[in-house]
């Protein structure tokens, strides 16, 4: 198997609080991998540590290793000399609610980032801008409203246009924390059928509440319960015959 | 208690339904057989019966599927159920063909019965340890159903190679035997395959068809 990512015995805190314990995990390339588990099992802390975006908040702390065999960047990303910027590149996010840039039009929330790492030729901004709202199946429904505000698309576009934004970076990892639980089924499928889509080019990590929904997209499913990863396993294993008790509980409704 | 669980209680009801009419099926035919009798109306009846709740056990499946989208060992449960349905209105429909031999070939009673006297003591036990491995999800018999699925297979082959040694002088009985040993040994196969189901039930695990 073709490992992009590397998780080897990971512990979190926040502050005092420890919510992840010795969790390790290898994610494969090109493959959509899930992460279920209830609430408060450390599934977006998990997801959040995979980009260091957990440690930005004050008291937060990280132990253990991730590496990340990227095309640019190959090593341990807590190793000291890391910038975590570089890793947030390799790695964009997606979040639970769609959040582009009210202020922007469709065109700049894309644009944006491309901006501020200091590409300045507008023919080629143009040219990432259209692929990235292309590969997020947005374009054909704003192609004529380029220059409206972000704020004004429907839930499920503005959610795309979050994909579009982190697919501008040229990530290597797409991380997506919930991203349909604040959509309706419609704009649901269509984000489900993006992620598969995606996958050929890129290596997606998502966090789910919604079981089915790792059922139907993840090619691996990893169950976590009270800060530690249970079981992992390819995903018609862990929902047919899974090996833990816990897993099996879990996903057939028999928890607590 | 989970919603899925009346409808999962549901179709448990229906297969232990399949389950004592099918057995209660064949153990009328091997009777008819060895006494002579002529049950082929209630046989006929009970085989009907048993494809019919084939059929309802296979539309509750598909809506247990449809409402609550079962996993694991729900899903292995609601997919096994289906087939062993199909396993017990074979039961019913094999039990059938053995009336219908009598139908053919009218009283068999003065036929030697020995073979399918022998046969039908372990398909017997076999069909009352295959149900009793369902219902009670015990591994330990399913497995003793597989090994006499061997048995049974192996009177019904030495059967066939003494037919074309022997030559037999009274062909009613011969090609009687012969039939009736082949419903027995299908039945055997099928009460194998519901043993099968249990394993995969309770462990996941598959067995590669013989």
């Amino acid at each position: 198997m073709d490992i992009i990512i590397d998780v080897k015995n990971l512990n979190a805190w926040y502050g005092e609080k420890q919510v992840l314990y010795n969790v390790s995990l290898q994610i494969p390339r090109y493959n959509i991998t899930a992460i279920i588990g209830p609430s408060g099992c450390g599934k977006t802390t998990f997801l959040r540590c995979l980009n260091r975006l957990h440690e930005l908040t004050p008291g937060n702390r990280v132990e253990g290793e991730i590496y990340f065999y990227g095309k640019n960047f190959k090593g341990n990303i807590y190793d000291s000399k890391v910038d975590p910027v570089e890793i947030r590149r390799h790695m964009g996010m997606v979040f639970q609610k769609p959040n582009p840039f009210p202020m922007l039009s469709v065109y700049d929330n894309v644009a944006i980032g491309l901006k501020i790492n200091g590409i300045r030729d507008k023919k080629k901004i143009d040219e990432i801008v259209m692929d990235s709202l292309k590969k997020a199946y947005l374009l054909d429904e704003v192609k004529d409203a380029l220059h409206k505000s972000g704020a004004s698309l429907s839930g499920g576009q503005q959610q795309r246009l979050c994909i579009a934004r982190a697919i501008a970076y040229n990530p290597e990892v797409i991380l997506l924390d919930e991203p349909t639980s604040a959509l309706d089924p419609v704009a649901t499928s269509k984000i489900e059928q993006l992620l598969v889509e995606l996958k050929r080019e890129y290596t997606i990590v998502i966090v789910t509440h919604n079981m089915q929904q790792a059922a139907r997209i993840a090619d691996y499913t990893a169950f976590m319960y009270l800060g530690k990863l249970i079981e992992f396993a390819p995903t018609e294993e862990l929902f047919e015959t899974p090996k833990n008790e816990l897993t099996e509980r879990y996903i057939t409704g028999k928890f607590g | 208690m989970r919603l899925i669980d009346e409808g999962l209680a549901r179709l448990n009801s229906k297969i232990i339904r399949m389950a004592n009419l099918s057995r209660e099926t064949v153990e009328l035919a091997v009777r008819a057989y060895l006494k002579n009798e002529r049950l082929t109306e209630k046989i006929f009846n009970n085989s009907e019966t048993l494809r019919i709740l084939q059929d309802e056990v296979s539309e509750l499946a598909v809506e247990l599927i449809a409402r609550y989208q079962p996993v694991a060992s729900d899903l292995r449960y609601i997919k096994s159920c289906m087939e062993i349905a199909y396993g017990f209105s074979r039961f019913g429909r094999y039990a059938y063909d053995i009336m219908q031999v009598l139908e053919v070939f009218g009283d068999l009673s003065s036929c030697d019965q020995t073979k399918i006297i022998k046969a039908n003591d372990i398909v017997h036990k076999m069909i009352n340890l295959s149900i009793e491995a369902f219902i009670n999800k015990d591994l330990a018999k399913a497995e003793e159903v597989d090994k006499m699925d061997d048995d049974i297979d192996d009177i019904y082959e030495s059967h066939l190679s003494n037919l074309i040694k022997e030559k037999p002088q009274d062909l009613r009985c011969a090609v009687s035997a012969t039939l009736i040993l082949r419903y027995l040994e299908r039945i055997a196969d099928h009460a194998s395959y519901i043993a099968e189901a249990v394993l995969y039930i309770v462990k996941g695990e598959r067995r590669p068809r013989k």
